[in-house]
């Protein structure tokens, strides 16, 4: 792997668009996981860094936040709160003045587009910067045209890296009604899952620890009500939670995070939430008649599979 | 107009098909005595039923959509929970007395005779549109709060079971009382028995 | 004359004030203006819950969280009376992601903070290598994911074990993933191979390498941070692992060590209000992490600087050096050791029937990581977390300062920001 060096920023950024990462309440994570992009030098290269948290740029916070200078792309990371301040500034005008000459507002995690986690600490003051849950009350909703939305916990790097290399292509990025776009958001994170087999013939994981069954009927998977695509872009080009054995979370959904995180309801051994969009009859009686069967093979260990009786 | 035709065929062979085998037996009962009945040739009548096994599969089928589609409305009613325990007991019970042969065939034919609806009928396939209609309203009344949050099968056996017991013994000529006088004390039973606790 | 430094690149924000006097620290204090309430976000929430809670304290030692859960949980039901004992496997295995986690962090804090800001000191001009620490840790997140699903935030482990049941096809990847990034350690940063590495005697080793390890010591030296930087000499390891081990040290002299006996102060900082609280062990400060974990097992080449440069700024530096290739040496072996046939979860009883107390301990990369959480019928009824940098880089009074406190004293602003970057300071865990 060649790795370039970050351009030393004087002459070649005449045509870059310039780029701006701001901090709410947050624990980093969206950073960290950003640096895990597999491109990412290639990436940078492409725009005019004025700040990013990590790392040194060509501006330091205590300069951003005197509000002198402008940026094309505003990236924000972590839960808003009106009353916050950053380098002794208040989050709030710093935000409001370079949301003003943006042309793209990138909600950087599930805390910056819809609250997340770090709005219970303040409920009634904490949103995310366009969204708060699901209604269209926070800060930037004058501006909602340019706000994406880029929810998880944290963001999946390539999801960031797509939507600045759309907007380096100039190209149009199709959103949600929650501002997500679409071409990132559609998919489930329940395609692409390992599991499916499992999950189509309702063969339930009782416990966690084994690679076979299904987690969406005991273990709380939210997989099928999810949208996300952990697992059709892996996770680190590696693997994903479902595929090990870990339950969705539907962090990308503004519900995150939800209680009782590891176990399924059910209303009378009837999962309460099916999968998104079929109706619940449809899933009763397709998951009634699955589960009359029993396939030998998926109920035994996989690699049994030739000798389970 | 064809269609329609064959489809009330259809029809009329179940209608007679389910009074047969309840006056005279599902094994005594044969496949030219059904056709006789509906004024047809046996011939004709394997066009619409390959074999015995096939129709006795097709019966249970056939009411248990007709349980579920009635049960779905009461689902459906902006009723509290109470009020539909209710209306299904009351439901249940007027099938058992306005369409004996139906109840009967299930809870004495498909019930009492696994052996023949072994291949076919695995588990609750047959019975799938009555059970997910009853899976709805259990749904529906964990959700609104209004019933304990239970297995599914504890609660369905309950409520089934006793609704069963009833029309058997209703069967058997053994209620003194006509059937529908039972109507409000059981479902006050089974409204009790499954409310929140 | 007291001046206020912002400092920026540190995870979260933290500013130092300086009290100079002629140009030399004569006492600084911290200040780290937010808090989250975290805590609190955790009372009355479902215990597994806190699981999922607690790894977004922050963002790149969340792993560290979720193991310190994890042994919380595990904790109340061995409070309760039941056994709580890990298949090996399992220990293997969440060692290998605590280790990986680890040495992701200390990747970026040399390659993004430490190495920009030496270069800034000693005057030399490097090539920018900021993102060789971005590819290294992503290298360490892939070893991670190939366990845990994804780093970071995975919430992999649950009491008594882990979610995921790998066959040997995983085992191997991750070490694929590993030997790539041993391999780049040693051809990017060491110059040499990590057996030959960890296998140095003392600084004079250094002479004949050429590599930005290298260049490190060699700069460290000549911006004399070996005679800087002392903080108390006094050390504390309190998580339990196969790669380190609990104890507390004076000098080199060593103690046992016992959770109990950590307790929590109010910051000292007249200037501006701090939301976070000092950490102190027997009501004294020791310094944590790197360092500590050395000088506890003794490696060799770390006692000898030590002895030479006592815990000078030098030798916190290279401490962290060490580990990283410790660290990273040690990940093997810990792979070597899994058995795939073992059990990946032992079972108990719904944690429902868990109304008890308990404490979970870890050596997260900057030092000890405590959980102590408190259940009644499963619920989390009182949930309290005390962070590494909390022992670190408290603020306290000029009669008792803290480690870093001290380590400032008297030193240049210049040296003296950077000796503070030396202790790898989290704010954001600070202020949950």
């Amino acid at each position: 792997m060649i790795l370039h060096k970050i351009s030393t920023m004087h002459s070649k950024n005449a045509n870059k668009p310039k780029l701006l990462w701001l901090q709410g309440i947050t624990c980093n994570g969206n950073t960290h996981s950003f640096l895990n992009l597999s491109s990412l030098d290639t990436l940078l290269e492409k725009f005019e860094l004025l700040y990013l948290p990590a790392f040194e740029t060509k501006h330091s916070l205590e300069e951003i936040v005197e509000c002198k200078l402008s940026c094309d792309i505003l990236i924000f990371e972590g839960t808003y709160d009106p009353l916050m301040k950053r380098a002794d500034a208040s989050v709030e005008k710093v935000l409001a003045h370079y949301a003003k000459a943006a042309s793209h507002i990138i909600a950087a995690g599930s805390c910056a587009s819809f609250g997340g986690m770090f709005k219970a600490v303040s409920p009634k003051r904490n949103s995310g910067i366009l969204f708060d849950e699901e209604e269209k009350s926070g800060p930037l909703k004058e501006d909602d045209k340019k706000v994406i939305n880029l929810s998880g916990c944290p963001i999946h790097p390539e999801w960031l890296g797509y939507t600045l290399q759309m907007i380096v292509n100039n190209m149009n990025i199709p959103l949600d009604e929650l501002h997500r776009p679409l071409e990132l958001y559609s998919p489930l994170a329940h395609h692409g899952c390992t599991r499916n087999e499992y999950f189509e013939w309702k063969v339930d994981a009782k416990s966690f620890g084994s690679k076979e069954g299904c987690l969406f009927y005991e273990q709380g998977c939210r997989a099928p009500m999810t949208h996300a695509s952990c697992n059709k872009i892996l996770w680190n080009e590696v693997s994903s939670k479902t595929r090990i054995g870990t339950p969705c979370f539907g962090c990308t959904e503004p519900d995150f995070p939800r209680k009782n995180l590891f176990k399924t309801k059910t209303n009378m051994s009837i999962p309460q939430d099916v999968p998104l969009g079929v109706p619940k009859r449809s899933y009763l009686t397709l998951a009634g008649i699955a589960k009359t069967f029993h396939i030998k093979r998926l109920e035994g260990k996989l690699i049994d599979y030739k000798t389970t009786p | 107009m064809a269609r329609v035709t064959k489809e009330e065929k259809k029809h009329g062979i179940i209608t007679a098909a389910l009074k047969l085998f309840s006056e005279k037996g599902f094994y005594i009962t044969t496949i030219p005595d059904i056709a006789d009945k509906v004024g047809m040739s046996v011939g004709n009548f394997y066009n619409y039923f390959k074999s015995k096994d096939i129709l006795a599969k097709e019966l249970v089928l056939y009411i248990s959509e007709y349980l579920g589609s009635q049960i779905r409305e009461i689902n459906e009613r902006d009723i509290s929970t109470e009020q539909k325990i209710y209306e299904i007991v009351s439901m249940y019970f007027s099938v058992a007395q306005e369409k004996p042969e139906m109840i009967e065939y299930f809870l004495r034919v498909y019930l009492s005779n696994r052996e023949v609806f072994g291949e076919g009928c695995e588990g609750m396939i047959c019975v799938s549109p009555f059970v997910t209609e009853m899976m709805m309203f259990f749904n529906d009344g964990v959700e609104a709060g209004d019933l304990h949050d239970q297995d599914f099968f504890s609660a369905f056996g309950l409520f089934m079971g006793y609704l069963g017991g009833m029309v058997f013994l209703f069967g058997e000529k053994i209620l003194p009382e006509p059937l529908e006088s039972y109507k409000d004390d059981i479902a006050q039973n089974i409204y009790n028995a499954l409310k929140k606790r | 004359m007291i001046t206020k430094q912002l400092l920026e690149q540190i995870e979260g924000e933290a500013s130092v004030y300086l009290d100079l006097k002629e140009d030399k620290v004569d006492f600084a204090t911290v200040v780290f203006p937010h808090f989250r309430g975290m805590e609190s976000i955790l009372e009355a929430k479902n215990a597994l819950d806190a699981l999922v809670i607690t790894p977004r304290v922050c963002g790149i030692c969340g792993h560290a969280h979720l193991m310190a859960t994890v042994r919380a949980l595990e904790d109340a039901y061995k409070n309760t009376g039941y056994d709580v004992a890990l298949t090996q496997k399992v220990q293997s295995i969440r060692e290998f992601t605590l280790l990986m986690e680890m040495a992701q962090n200390h990747f970026k804090w040399l390659y993004m903070v430490i190495n920009p800001e030496l270069d800034k000191l000693a005057k030399t001009q490097g090539e920018k290598k900021v993102l060789k620490g971005a590819y290294a840790a992503s290298l360490a997140s892939k070893a991670i994911a190939v366990f845990g699903g994804q780093w970071p935030h995975s919430s992999y482990m649950v009491p008594r074990g882990v979610t995921c049941d790998p066959t040997y096809v995983e085992v191997l990847q991750a070490q694929s993933h590993l030997d790539e990034l041993i391999k780049f350690f040693e051809k990017e940063s060491l110059g040499t191979l990590i057996e030959a590495f960890l296998a140095f005697d003392s600084c004079k080793d250094f002479k004949e390498l050429s590599s930005d390890i290298a260049t490190i010591e060699a700069n460290l030296i000549a911006t004399g941070m070996h005679e800087k930087g002392f903080a108390h000499d006094r050390f504390l390891v309190m998580g339990q692992h196969a790669f380190s081990k609990p104890s507390k040290l004076k000098g080199t002299r060593s103690f046992k060590v016992d959770a109990k006996y950590v307790s929590l102060t109010d910051a000292y900082a007249p200037q501006e209000q701090s939301y976070a609280k000092n950490a102190l062990y027997k009501d004294d400060f020791y310094e944590t992490g790197p360092l500590a974990r050395m000088m506890a097992s003794a490696m060799p080449v770390i006692k000898n600087m030590h002895r030479r440069y006592k815990d000078s700024a030098y030798t916190r530096v290279m401490a962290r050096i060490f580990e990283l290739a410790s660290i990273l040496e040690h990940s093997r072996k810990l792979l070597q050791k899994i058995d795939v046939t073992e059990a990946s979860v032992t079972e108990l009883p719904d944690i429902k029937n868990i109304s008890a107390e308990g404490v979970g301990v870890v050596e997260a990369p900057r030092g000890p990581l405590l959980h102590k959480i408190s259940l009644k019928k499963g619920l989390i009824q009182n949930y309290t977390i005390i962070t590494p940098t909390q022992f670190n880089i408290g603020s306290s009074t000029p009669q008792k300062p803290t480690p870093v406190q001290e380590a400032m004293q008297a030193e240049s602003k210049e040296d003296a920001l950077f000796i503070f970057r030396t202790f790898d300071v989290c704010s954001v865990c600070t202020t949950h």
